[in-house]
């Protein structure tokens, strides 16, 4: 504390010489549109006349303040859902109607902005989901799910955002909970995590299930059939009445028909291959026993696949089989592309990682659509064919697993809070020890008052006089530890309204909840302690060392997935029979593309722009075979060239971003175009307003997508951003909803009688700037031209991010500052965190 | 504590007995049967004056328009309901349909319940981008919630935003406009509500005292944290602070009612098993609700419904975000079938209500407030909000179509109505500039 004190005279300097160079943001209304005003709105909303209340004769243009910003959302309001101007007065023209509600909705997003700035405080934060997960990993060395907390908020900002990071009652309760349930596996003796290993022959497991089945099956068909054509009543052969005979005739042709296939064929009597059947995916199951402890396990299977299959189909997936799942359905953990055969199969492992809540029971089946309604359209595609099942893609051998493996994280836990102390007990002294060693973990770095420490201690004793033994009363005090405040919240000491410089301490905490979103290692603290952290040299020695560090990818996973709204990705489900090959596997292949590229752009400090334009895509075998890339072996991501004329490289082209882009059957030129304003050009379209009349028009005509959206120019309410964002849409039109190539929209009937359409696209357009251009590639190459106004997107939302406050006029010198270091830079990807680490807002409350 | 002078009360013996011979639908017999003394916090004696409920029902995405709202020219007892609402017909004397209400703030197409019962501004909070105020449940709950176990109830369900409810973790909202968390499931309200402990009584008070001791534990840190921390940092923790306050008056309540065991409803309810998704998670909620007021567990529930999983339950593979823009073809099937199911539901809730009997003999339904319907109209329309209310709770003169003549009527009006007509002490809610008095009339 003591270097510190003299310092915030030092930052109030700065920080007064920065006002001064940049003007305060204003939202005005253009003074040309009082023309507009008096010529539609003042005859009874004047000073005079004020009808309802509303005097806009008065009414400021400078959107300065909450009351006259709420007066103007009225007024655009009421033109958006088209009250205004009464329909019995004059109407305005569409054109100056478009350009007042294009201005008035773009000033009112401005003055929402300024009257919501920040000021620049950071709000002190609590952990996150993301945060808290890592970080009971990182001190226990025990994995959990998060999942069980409420929601972290979402009102539009990044999950680091203090401000809009609640705490309720229960979260509390869970808090204690989830740490009670980690601390009994990470206090559990040593012995409990012997690896085990258990193999199950596939053969068994599910044909007896088939057999059983048909077996059932067939005995109703033959008692069926008997009693047809004995004359007696349908009861002497155990059926209720003539419709349960039928009834059961039909299940054995469902179903019956299938199973008796299955039967015969000689793969089966070795392992097992996998079908689609009317009761869902068939799926190959393990069940961990509970002497298995939560931890890291892996899950192999001996596997082949058939050549005839199409390559989307020779994938295995993995995932848990959750309670009241519907059969067939899994939580997908992992995917396997199969090079092996059913002559010569291969051997697959999945590393998995069972938290103390997850289900145990763990499922393979071949890949498709997670979806039980999925797997009987393809039964009923096969039936259509006379086949009795669908031709198989995978036939496996056996299942097993083995675990816990790298136990040593608890065990060094375990090591850490006992010390060279003996682990068995223990005067209350002792107890103490190792209690304030934990919290002192737990708290990152800072020590626990006297007086808390005794509370703690006393937890324990009540434990121990209720009969626990020594481990087991240590779960409640430490748990008590993770549900503490100085636990779960970020805490940075501002006494007085001065801003100050963070001590290293915290600035070593900061850095590693920005990149790393856990607590920092014993690194990063050593460096802190000595005091050498906030030294320029070694603040960007550390953030390199950092973004190296595997634990980075919650920083590239993290940041990207809410900078670029990829939670879109999960808005639709994907018709599967329109788009088979896009199933779960992919859309999770879609989505690491991305990460891997931000991933790949910082390992080899390239330029941002490869994100508008670049030569090379970072997939895996899964979406080499997606995109039609060939020679791309292996399930791990890495970098490899565009083949000459295909549209990938860049995010335009990802499978992902154009998904997103879409309602899981449509794509939609909107979303696609919002989408590149918003995260590509940094020229994001207002709020989609509330109110506006709906253009049914053309609703019920089958048009192309294009055709469509010219009902949005009809409406001024509408033009005002559609002119600008559908047009760039067009340019993607190429790709279909999943963000593969077509050269053909396929346009859906909604009558039953009429067929499909097909109709030819034209990808071209504009930007808002009204520059055309002809089709994709050149959307693509005016899009690259965009690299500042990009920089500046990204800049700003990893300033949101890394401080943890909305971006806002108060981070302008900041983000400014940012993008004059980055462009000297060329854009590359680290120069962007180390100009935000090395910044004075990253180092001071 | 009085532990001792209540518990023999309860042998388990008996109660099991007790729930085998009431699986019919009969009027509370339970304190009578024992013979027991009325004392504070049991359901009353028989004759006495049942308490008022009140239930809000939010249902996210909006109603397809052309065939849900009554002709606007057809107010009063003479209207017809239109094809969405026609399941209610058997109920028609006693439901009222208000048009022309609305929360003058929200902007938020597709937040059909963040600020339904608050009426709030997200931007009245300057340097802030998302602020909310107490919800009206909850300004009810602080009044009718004193004497039952659970001072009021938030029902939910699973991914809330894909249904078009918005950001919150229930319909309801504290004082200080934080979310309050929801039981997502019928499995977890039926065992909140419903399931006993099966520690025995020594030891749960043995569990209370350590509940209290890891409160007056973590309060020791945060009176620690609190030093030196800047204005609206100290409001942060301030946060924490009221979090474990609420829990300590949780705790008391619980402390209270430790010896008594949870009433069974007399109509028995199944333990749920397994995800009841869609429409039977919606009937089963229905069942849980009326059983915990049948057994005055609580007066006070707030329900946000699924539509996504809804509407999947019946067959559309569409989400309910696409259903909500619906123009003619299969959207516009899935948004009518929707709308009707519901109805059915909604009406299967008001048989059950008038169903069940009160220990005076009056029904569940005469003593209830019930409100149905979401801040979102139509498509992304938040205007003219979907709004039905029902039950005697509040007395209000039912079997009508209300058309109020400010288009922009704010929806707290509605609200207020409801706590006064309730007996709750309460000036203003939201953005009220007034009560309904047509209601009453």
């Amino acid at each position: 504390m003591k270097l510190i004190r003299h310092i915030p005279l030092l930052v109030f300097l700065c920080l007064g010489t920065g006002l001064y160079a940049v003007e305060a943001p204003e939202a005005i209304l253009p003074e040309k549109h009082f023309e507009f005003l008096n010529a539609y709105c003042l005859k009874c909303h004047d000073s005079v006349e004020e009808e309802g209340g509303v005097n806009l004769e008065d009414l400021s243009f400078n959107l300065d303040s909450i009351e006259t910003a709420e007066l103007w959302q009225k007024a655009l309001n009421v033109m958006n859902s088209g009250e205004m101007p009464p329909e019995d007065e004059d109407q305005p023209e569409a054109e100056p109607k478009t350009d007042f509600l294009a201005d008035l909705s773009e000033q009112l997003v401005l003055a929402r902005k300024i009257l919501s700035d920040s000021g620049g405080v950071i709000a002190m934060r609590r952990l996150n989901r993301r945060e808290y997960e890592n970080t009971i990993e990182d001190l226990l060395g025990v994995t959990i799910n998060a999942a069980e907390l409420p929601k972290d908020a979402s009102t539009g900002s990044f999950d680091t955002v203090g401000a809009s990071l609640f705490f309720s009652s229960d979260q509390f309760e869970q808090y204690l909970k989830i740490a009670r349930r980690a601390l009994t596996v990470a206090l559990a003796a040593p012995e409990t995590a012997e690896p085990q290993r258990y193999r199950q022959q596939s053969e068994d497991a599910i044909n007896k299930m088939v057999q059983n089945r048909y077996a059932k099956l067939l005995d109703g068909k033959t008692r069926g059939e008997q009693w047809k054509v004995s004359g007696k009543s349908p009861t002497e052969f155990g059926f209720i009445d003539e419709a349960r005979v039928k009834f059961e005739a039909g299940l054995f042709e469902r179903d019956g028909v299938g199973y008796e296939h299955y039967l015969t064929l000689p793969e089966n009597n070795t392992g097992a291959v996998f079908f689609a059947t009317w009761n869902g995916a068939m799926t190959d199951s393990i069940t961990l026993p509970k002497s298995a402890p939560p931890g890291e396990y892996i899950i192999r299977a001996r596997v082949g696949g058939f050549e005839s299959a199409p390559l989307h189909r020779r994938f295995l997936e993995i995932g848990t089989v959750e309670s009241g799942a519907r059969p067939g359905e899994l939580a997908i953990l992992d995917y396997r592309k199969i090079s092996g055969s059913y002559d010569q199969p291969q051997i697959v492992e999945f590393p998995i990682t069972v938290t103390p809540s997850s289900s145990r029971k763990i499922g393979v089946r071949e890949r498709q659509h997670n979806n039980r309604d999925a797997a009987r359209s393809i039964l009923r595609k096969a039936r259509d064919r006379d086949v009795p099942l669908e031709d198989p893609a995978l036939w496996i051998d056996w299942l097993e697993w083995e675990g816990p493996i790298n136990v040593q994280k608890r065990t060094a836990f375990q090591n850490r809070i006992f010390g060279n102390d003996p682990v068995e007990p223990g005067n209350d002294k002792y107890v103490r020890k190792t209690i304030q060693r934990f919290s002192r973990q737990a708290f990152r770095a800072q020590e626990s008052s006297p007086s808390f420490l005794d509370k703690l201690v006393s937890l324990y004793r009540d434990r121990r006089e209720a009969g626990d033994s020594f481990r087991d009363a240590l779960i409640e005090p430490l748990a008590v530890v993770l549900a503490s405040p100085a636990f779960l919240y970020l805490k940075e000491p501002q006494p007085g309204d001065q801003q100050r410089e963070l001590n290293d301490l915290e600035l070593a905490v900061r850095l590693s909840y920005f990149l790393w979103s856990r607590p920092p290692d014993a690194e990063l603290y050593k460096v802190a302690r000595n005091g050498h952290l906030k030294t320029p040299a070694e603040l960007k020695r550390q953030t390199d060392r950092m973004l190296e560090d595997p634990k980075a990818w919650e920083f590239m996973s993290g940041f990207t997935s809410q900078w670029l709204h990829m939670d879109r990705l999960d808005f639709f489900q994907f018709n599967y029979e329109w788009y088979p090959e896009f199933d779960d596997s992919a859309k999770s292949a879609a989505r690491n593309e991305i990460y891997h590229t931000v991933r790949t752009l910082l390992n080899e400090n390239l330029s941002i722009g490869n994100l508008l334009k670049s030569d090379f895509v970072v997939i895996n075998d899964l979406l080499a075979d997606y995109y039609g890339i060939e020679g791309v072996d292996g399930h791990q991501f890495r970098k490899v060239k565009v083949p000459k004329g295909l549209p990938r490289g860049g995010l335009l082209g990802t499978a992902a971003v154009l998904a997103m882009g879409s309602d899981g059957e449509r794509s939609s030129p909107v979303e696609r175009g919002a989408w590149v304003m918003r995260k590509l050009l940094h020229n994001p379209p207002p709020p989609a307003p509330a109110n506006v009349p709906q253009l049914s028009r053309l609703a019920d005509e089958m048009l192309p997508a294009r055709e469509l959206q010219v009902a949005h120019m009809e409406e001024p309410q509408c033009a005002q951003c559609h002119r600008n964002i559908d047009p760039i849409g067009y340019g993607l039109e190429n790709f279909d909803a999943a963000g593969k190539w077509r050269s053909l929209e396929r346009i859906v009937s909604n009558h039953k009688k009429v067929e499909d359409a097909w109709a030819p696209i034209d990808p071209s357009g504009s930007l808002p700037n009204k520059t055309t251009f002809r089709d994709y590639y050149e959307l693509r190459d005016q899009v690259a031209e965009y690299e500042g106004d990009f920089a500046r997107g990204l800049t700003e939302a990893l300033i949101e991010y890394g401080l943890g406050r909305p971006y806002g006029f108060t981070d302008y010198d900041l983000a400014e500052e940012i993008i004059q270091q980055t462009e000297s830079e060329n854009f590359t990807a680290r120069s962007f965190v180390h100009a935000l680490v090395q910044s004075k807002p990253f180092k001071q409350k | 504590m009085n532990g001792s002078k209540f518990s023999p009360l309860f042998p388990k013996q008996t109660r099991r007995a007790f729930l085998r011979s009431s699986s019919a639908l009969i009027a509370l017999p339970f304190m009578e049967s024992f013979g027991a003394k009325r004392f504070e916090y049991a359901a009353p004696l028989k004759g006495a004056t049942p308490p008022t409920r009140m239930v809000f029902l939010g249902f996210g995405w909006g109603v397809t328009k052309e065939s849900w709202y009554p002709d606007l020219n057809t107010t009063g007892s003479h209207y017809e309901l239109p094809r969405g609402l026609r399941g209610l017909q058997r109920h028609k004397d006693d439901i009222t349909i208000i048009q022309n209400l609305t929360n003058q703030f929200s902007n938020e197409a597709h937040w059909g319940s963040t600020f339904y019962l608050t009426g709030a501004n997200r931007y009245a909070e300057p340097g802030q981008s998302f602020y909310n105020s107490i919800s009206v449940d909850q300004v009810a709950a602080e009044t009718l919630g004193k004497e039952t176990r659970f001072t009021s109830i938030q029902l939910g369900c699973d991914n809330a935003e894909g249904s078009g409810h918005g950001p919150g973790l229930s319909m309801s909202w504290n004082r200080q406009g934080k979310p309050i968390a929801g039981l997502d499931t019928p499995v977890a309200a039926y065992h909140r509500l419903f399931s006993d402990s099966n520690t025995p009584l020594e030891e749960q008070q043995a569990m209370l005292r350590q509940k209290r001791s890891v409160l007056d534990t973590v309060l020791e840190n945060a009176k620690t944290m609190n030093h030196g921390l800047s204005k609206i940092d100290n409001d942060k923790l301030d946060e924490y602070f009221q979090s474990i306050r609420e829990i300590e008056v949780r705790l008391s309540k619980e402390e209270k009612w430790l010896d008594v065991p949870k009433v069974q409803p007399t109509d028995p309810l199944e333990e749920p098993q397994g995800d009841i998704e869609g429409f039977e998670e919606v009937k089963l909620m229905y069942d849980i609700m009326v059983a915990a007021m049948q057994v005055d567990a609580t007066r006070v529930i707030s329900y946000r419904q699924p539509v996504d999983t809804f509407i999947r339950s019946l067959g559309a593979t569409i989400t309910g975000h696409n259903m909500s823009h619906y123009t003619n073809g299969s959207r516009l099937s899935v948004s009518e079938m929707r709308d009707e199911k519901q109805t059915q539901l909604f009406a299967y809730l008001i048989d059950k209500l008038k169903a069940t009997q009160e220990s005076d003999g009056s029904s569940l339904f005469d003593n209830i407030s019930l409100s149905y319907g979401s801040n979102i109209e139509s498509i992304h329309y938040l205007k003219n909000c979907p709004t039905i209310i029902t039950g005697g709770g509040a007395g209000v003169k039912h079997g009508r179509h209300l058309v109020m003549e400010d288009p922009k009527t704010p929806l707290c009006n509605l609200w207020l109505s409801l706590l006064q007509g309730s007996g709750i002490q309460a000036d203003s809610h939201g953005d009220s500039n007034g009560v309904i008095e047509e209601l009453f009339v």
